[in-house]
């Protein structure tokens, strides 16, 4: 497993923070680290208690979701921005079949209740397999409404 | 027992003996038991407050407390039998004060957590109920710091010692019936949620063997758009709590889904 702020494109590239990056095993065993980084991340930017939960809940229905679909031992990547009041999370996994996640299933309910938007995609690559994706989006709550 | 004993553990209670009769002459599928149980409840409740309170200061979240004092009264009145000559105080204090031994026996931390963290646990948990009923939503981890007059640095530390935090009678626990929200009734009002999710046909099944309270908690949250404090207001328990709850019921979902 493996936790670091992934490499600025440019080194003056000050605006944004740089997003953080957590690959483990797809293998639900490791969800709970990804599950506390989310938390954690979700806490520093002064989210609510429900829209930290609210996060966390949302993290674990897209991991757990990829992990289904993932090749044996593949990697499982959340790449977590966190901005003004909002997490962006993007969590992707390669796959040996283009398993875009459906939207008409209770899964995808739970995913686009909890977050504020969620997209799923999938691209194939260049040795035949496809990596699948999902991002979602999550702003702290009523406090950021305001 | 000496009549000086009894009259110190009946304490004005005898007036409910006839109700219990009434309550055990009622068939088990009468309407009227819920009104005349919740007659019984309601009358016994200082019970189980006393009971709660001789077990404060032990660590443990006085609200908790008294809601699993609680849960043993209700066991009490449903167990009383009225024609074993034993008054039902005698018969109830024994069951409530095992209710909540083994809530102390099942309920704890996970790994050591150091004392220093389970206080600040504790206090964080009475700060997020008293906000949220003062603000009706859930507070920040600033506001909880301002309000405990602590560093914000200390409230995330409680906030993730909360995940070591194992509350498994809690937990485990189940309201009576009419506290819950019938699965008809919440689908009835929130159908055109429900009719986009394909396979409703093996969500609703699934749905249906949940217990009532998770069933609930998960119905409201995704098919009724309540928060996740607004739920635990309308359930009746901590929001960290309704938190663990859906985390749980997600995952047992999650896989029974996947198993089809």
């Amino acid at each position: 497993m493996t936790v670091s702020p992934s490499e600025p494109a440019m080194a003056e590239q000050t605006l944004a923070p740089a997003p953080i990056e957590v690959r483990v095993n797809a293998n639900a065993a490791h969800l709970s680290v990804v599950r506390a980084v989310a938390a954690d991340l979700a806490m520093r930017e002064d989210f609510d208690l429900d829209s930290i939960a609210d996060l966390k809940l949302a993290v674990d229905e897209a991991c757990s979701t990829l992990i289904d679909v993932a090749l044996p031992g593949a990697a499982l990547s959340c790449r977590f921005s966190p901005t003004a009041g909002r997490v962006v999370v993007d969590v992707s996994v390669l796959s040996a079949e283009p398993h875009e996640p459906k939207r008409d299933t209770f899964g995808w309910r739970v995913l686009s209740t909890l977050a504020d938007d969620v997209t799923a995609s999938t691209t194939p690559t260049d040795d035949g397999k496809h990596l699948v994706r999902i991002e979602l989006s999550k702003a702290g709550g009523a406090v950021f409404q305001a | 027992m000496s009549p000086q004993a009894e009259k110190t553990t009946k304490g004005g209670y005898e007036q409910y003996a006839p109700v219990f009769a009434e309550l055990a002459a009622l068939d088990p599928d009468d309407p009227a038991r819920t009104e005349v149980r919740d007659r019984l409840v309601t009358g016994h409740l200082p019970v189980a407050k006393h009971i709660a309170r001789r077990f404060a200061n032990r660590g443990e979240n006085q609200e908790d407390l008294t809601q699993v004092a609680t849960l043993g009264l209700i066991n009490a009145v449903d167990r009383f039998d009225p024609e074993r000559g034993v008054d039902f105080l005698s018969f109830a204090v024994p069951t409530i004060m095992g209710e909540v031994r083994r809530h102390f026996r099942d309920t704890s931390w996970a790994v050591r957590v150091p004392r220093r963290l389970k206080e600040m646990h504790l206090s964080i948990s009475a700060a997020v109920g008293e906000l949220s009923q003062r603000m009706g939503r859930a507070p920040t981890p600033s506001e909880i710091a301002t309000h405990l007059g602590v560093s914000r640095e200390e409230v995330f530390e409680g906030l993730e010692a909360t995940n070591a935090y194992r509350s498994a009678s809690l937990d485990d626990m189940l309201l009576g019936e009419n506290d819950g929200v019938s699965l008809g009734d919440a689908l009835g009002e929130e159908d055109e949620g429900m009719a986009d999710v394909e396979r409703r046909e093996s969500l609703q099944p699934l749905l249906e063997r949940l217990p009532e309270r998770e069933r609930t908690i998960v119905v409201l949250r995704f098919f009724g758009n309540m928060t996740q404090t607004q739920i635990a207001d309308r359930v009746g328990i901590s929001q960290m709590h309704v938190s663990r709850l859906l985390s749980r019921t997600l995952a047992k979902l999650r896989d029974a889904l996947d198993e089809e």
